[in-house]
């Protein structure tokens, strides 16, 4: 079916016929038609918004992504600054469902803001990026992006500029529309169910993975292999692109000839350029560049090959011309690169059909162009530069009307190095004077193209090499001998507040007759995110600052059916948390979070932030949290200490089984700051009554509880005992005071009360303390 | 004879056993004796009972602050099972110290995990080509009654046991010793010494 559509729209269209599931975004022109569009239509089981910003946005679809959707965020160009920090994290873990960020580019500034070039971003974060030249290829891109997005397991760009997002063309555009979910993997029209069978239903397609190594950042290992697979990723996408043909290279003419690189929407313009300069398509070997990121190096390199002088068109900035140069001095190429690097052609503004007439004039002066029809007259090496520039002058330059006001005019232009373009009177029915003359580059052969991904080469190469293994790796690659090293993951410290947060989640979650793989709980940065550790492998993953909360709506638009709970710091909440909360109050989006306050910002060394006692705030005031999370509007606000293991869970299992946005401030300060302001006692255990079931260590994985077969082994403290091998007899539970608090944690594990409270604390206080708003700063273990 | 001018250590335990401080007073003591020093710790995590890693260059001049593998004149560990993680860097008749106490993950404590043996490790250290000096904890002494810094009393083993006695001196490091715990100098030092003489007993 024909329709007239801008390109946003086709965008929008191309999602759908794709089987999108979620689609956000924040408006900015010359982006704002998809989004816009698609909340015209009625589109059951599919999830559409305005989210409070672009960062909130590309989380929430990239949480639909993981959960196996596909899924569409977008974006102007200044809204991937905003949703960046996200963005490069996301890429490094890679997708499940597809995952295509729109950002569209403005050229010329119609819209307002910095002219970025958001090339850069996919450069920076190493995924693939594809351009379309016109607003019938927006719409085929999207589906393309999906395929490329699903087959090489990573999130895609699309890029737009202005001259196709915002320009109405007549295209073709399927009637079909994709169901949403066309996930590989998916059972058909089954429910996913989560762990061994018998496992709750998740709902249709929806996959939950837990799989630290790949979707947290906490550890080098993991983000040293994650950075591995990223570069792969992108050499799988080159293959899948390449398979796909959507760079079309068009060899012409003899070998040493004219070639153009046209990036994006400047095709559009080379062939009416083509007719200008009276050349003839069939005269000029076209790189078609539509997929720039990975660089199409095989493609370069065969025009380079073949051609005397290679034009790059591209608006903005030269990525896609440096490589070209770097294609050229790695096959030894001496073919001329004419661009902006040389100074044809300019970084600033929109390009249209005089551009490429420029660089096209450019590029013929020295090079001859096989011609067929009247002989075009080429620049030769004699002509006087006065005589040029003379004629430059004089050449006519007609404007093209652009729709908006930011077209870049002669004078944005001005301070660029001036061309030399030949008028184009010259540029037909002279005499190819050169041609004779000028060195005629020998046939080069043409290499063809190899199969999926590059050959491995450099890239990692280095990272197997013992010389020169970065010192993260070394720890652990580097040892000799067979002996290994026990593991060690990291834990909350003893008397750490997250613990009682994690135990009562856990509880929480049994509570409501789920089981932990059945419940995706997000993760976020700082200690809070140690709850994917053992004992408690609690918490699925980690992106960046705040992003947990908008992760976990990403999971209920995917069509999750267990209940999400996303975790999170107090001063990372103060960072960047708070977008993503408003966006789940205002969208009604069923979720728990919980916002784990200790008063500091505590992994990186106790720094002050918003939260913290105005003891500590030197003269600034504290902003309070339990003031702030209830003016944020949840349909729920509960304050509860996470020492107080039955009060937590009680208020969390309510929250599970709740409509609406629940949140939990889990109140209590950090262990160690709490012991430097006072004294803490450890909690008393008998040595009798331990039946050695070990489920103090299970549940809690404190570092103050040990068990060892030594003599002496109450003596603990900074003098660690020697292990089993250098003693003999029965195994114990020892308690190490100079770490323990008395938080009693692990006396609620301990089946026969060998574990209780510490001295001068009753053992009912242990259990039930009363929830407080302001920091408990004297004994850990006492209210 | 010719006076030793570089000594590289690498420092390795577990967050909370007072390793960066190792590193952090011969640091001190070096620059206060005009001995060029760099020392590069390992942070964030590390204080959270997690592995810890640290770089000490003495005399290294405008090199970088990383140890080559197989390049370090002492390596320092302060846990058995992360001592193994320094046996990449051990290097062919350097120092090996190794203050065997044992703190299990949590992993090895539910049996879950294998924890190696003393022998094991120091049949590691050995085969490495560097001098295997191991300091028992029971050997790190009380004073008043409550137990002295391991820390201190492994950097006692280590000074009396490498080039670093001649390129910083032991005094230089008593000094910053006293300096930086004003008020628990004695117990300190008493630790350094016991660390000094442990050594005649405990290499091994």
């Amino acid at each position: 079916m024909r329709r007239i559509v801008t390109g946003n729209q086709a965008v929008a269209l191309g999602a759908l016929r794709s089987g999108v599931r979620v689609v956000t975004g924040y408006p900015g022109t010359p982006s704002t038609g998809v989004v816009e569009h698609l909340l015209t239509m009625e589109l059951p089981g599919r999830h559409v918004e305005w989210s409070t910003n672009e960062k909130v946005a590309f989380e929430i679809a990239a949480g639909a992504a993981w959960a196996g959707q596909r899924a569409l965020t977008t974006m102007k160009m200044s809204g991937v600054n905003v949703a960046y920090d996200a963005l490069i994290s996301i890429a490094y873990s890679g997708t499940n469902g597809g995952l295509v960020i729109l950002v569209v580019d403005d050229p010329g500034v119609s819209a307002g803001m910095a002219e970025q070039d958001s090339r850069g971003f996919a450069l920076l974060s190493d995924l693939p990026m594809l351009e379309p030249s016109s607003v019938a290829e927006a719409y085929e891109f999207v589906v393309a992006a999906f395929e490329v997005s699903e087959r090489a397991r990573t999130p895609v760009f699309l890029r737009l500029t202005t001259a196709v997002a915002l320009t109405s063309a007549c295209i073709e555009v399927s009637d079909e529309v994709a169901p949403p979910t066309l996930a590989p993997g998916e059972p058909p029209g089954g429910e996913t169910r989560a762990g061994e069978s018998g496992g709750a239903a998740l709902g249709r397609g929806v996959i939950l993975e837990r799989d630290i190594a790949r979707y947290t950042k906490a550890g080098s290992k993991i983000c040293l292999d994650q950075h591995r697979d990223l570069i792969e990723r992108l050499n799988v996408a080159g293959g899948v692109i390449r398979a796909m043909g959507l760079n079309d290279l068009r060899l012409a003419g003899k070998p040493g000839g004219v070639g153009a690189v046209a990036v994006g929407s400047t095709y559009a313009y080379l062939t009416e350029a083509l007719a200008v300069t009276g050349l003839k398509p069939e005269q000029v070997s076209i790189l078609k560049a539509v997929a720039t990121t990975p660089f199409p190096r095989e493609e370069a390199e065969t025009l380079l090959r073949h051609c005397g002088t290679v034009l790059v068109l591209e608006e903005l900035e030269p990525f896609f011309e440096r490589e070209l140069w770097i294609a050229a001095r790695r096959i030894q190429s001496d073919a001329r690169i004419v661009g902006k690097l040389d100074g044809t052609l300019s970084r600033l503004g929109e390009y249209g059909v005089d551009e490429v007439v420029e660089g096209l004039s450019v590029a013929l002066q020295d090079t001859p162009v096989r011609r067929e029809g009247p002989k075009a007259v080429l620049a030769s090496a004699n002509r006087e530069p006065k005589e040029r520039g003379a004629v430059c002058e004089a050449a006519p330059r007609p404007i093209t009307v652009c729709a908006g006001a930011g077209r870049g005019g002669e004078h944005d232009l001005k301070g660029e190095p001036s061309s030399t373009v030949l008028p184009l009177a010259d540029l037909t029915g002279r005499e190819d004077a050169s041609r004779g003359a000028s060195p005629t580059p020998a046939p080069r052969p043409i290499t063809v193209c190899a199969g999926v991904g590059r050959p491995p080469e450099d890239d990692l190469k280095g990272e197997r090499t013992a010389s020169v293994l970065p010192s993260a790796l070394r720890d652990t690659q580097g040892r000799r001998g067979d002996v290994e090293p026990a593991p060690r993951p990291i834990t909350v410290c003893a008397g750490c507040p997250h613990r009682g947060t994690y135990m009562a989640i856990e509880a929480a979650i049994k509570k409501a007759g789920l089981s932990k793989d059945a419940v995706m709980v997000t993760g976020d940065i700082g200690c809070t995110i140690l709850g994917m550790n053992p004992p408690f492998e609690l918490i699925w993953n980690e992106v960046s600052m705040g992003s947990s909360v908008s992760l976990a709506q990403g999971y209920v638009h995917a069509g999750i059916k267990t209940p999400v709970i996303a975790t999170i710091g107090d001063s990372t909440f103060f960072h960047a948390g708070m977008p993503g909360l408003l966006n789940a109050v205002q969208r009604r989006v069923p979720l728990t979070l919980v916002v784990m306050d200790n008063g500091w910002t505590a992994m990186t060394g106790m720094q002050v932030n918003p939260g913290t006692d105005d003891a500590f705030q030197a003269g600034g005031r504290r902003i309070d949290l339990a003031r702030i999370l209830p003016a944020l509007g949840a349909d729920r606000f509960d304050i509860v200490d996470p020492y107080d293991l039955p009060a937590m869970t009680t208020v969390l299992a309510d929250g599970l089984r709740e409509p609406g946005v629940k949140v939990v401030l889990a109140r209590r300060e950090c262990a160690i700051q709490a012991r430097r302001h006072g004294a803490a006692a450890a909690v008393a255990f008998d040595a009798a009554k331990c039946v050695l079931c070990k489920r103090c260590i299970k549940v809690t994985g404190c570092p103050a509880l040990g068990c060892s077969a030594s003599d002496g082994a109450e003596q603990l403290g900074q003098n660690r005992v020697p292990g089993p091998s250098g003693s003999a007899g029965r195994e114990r539970i020892t308690v190490d005071a100079a770490l323990c608090n008395g938080c009693g944690l692990c006396a609620t594990a301990c089946p026969t009360h060998a574990l209780g409270c510490p001295p001068n604390v009753s053992c009912e206080q242990l259990g039930s303390k009363p929830a407080r708003v302001g920091f408990n700063k004297g004994r850990g273990g006492q209210p | 004879m010719t006076r030793a001018t570089r000594c590289d250590v690498v420092l390795i335990g577990v967050g909370g056993q007072g390793v960066l401080t190792i590193g952090e007073i011969l640091l001190d003591a070096a620059a206060a004796g005009g001995v060029e020093a760099m020392f590069s710790p390992t942070k964030g995590m590390a204080q959270r009972g997690g592995f810890v890693k640290a770089e000490l260059r003495l005399g290294a001049g405008d090199a970088g602050p990383r140890i080559r593998v197989g390049g370090a004149d002492a390596v320092v560990a302060m846990e058995r099972s992360e001592a193994l993680k320094g046996l990449a860097f051990a290097k062919p008749g350097g120092a090996f110290v190794l203050y065997d106490s044992v703190w299990e993950p949590t992993g090895v404590m539910l049996g879950v995990d294998e924890y190696p043996t003393r022998e094991r490790v120091l049949e590691a250290i050995a085969a490495t080509g560097a001098r295997p000096i191991l300091l028992d904890p029971a050997l790190c002494p009380t004073v008043g009654g409550k137990p002295a810094s391991p820390n201190v009393f492994t950097l006692g083993a280590l000074v009396a046991a490498t080039v670093l006695s001649e390129l910083i001196g032991a005094d230089a490091v008593e000094k910053t010793i006293a300096a930086r715990w004003p008020r628990a100098a004695d117990a300190n030092l008493v630790a350094f010494r016991s660390g000094e003489k442990a050594l005649d007993g405990g290499r091994a």
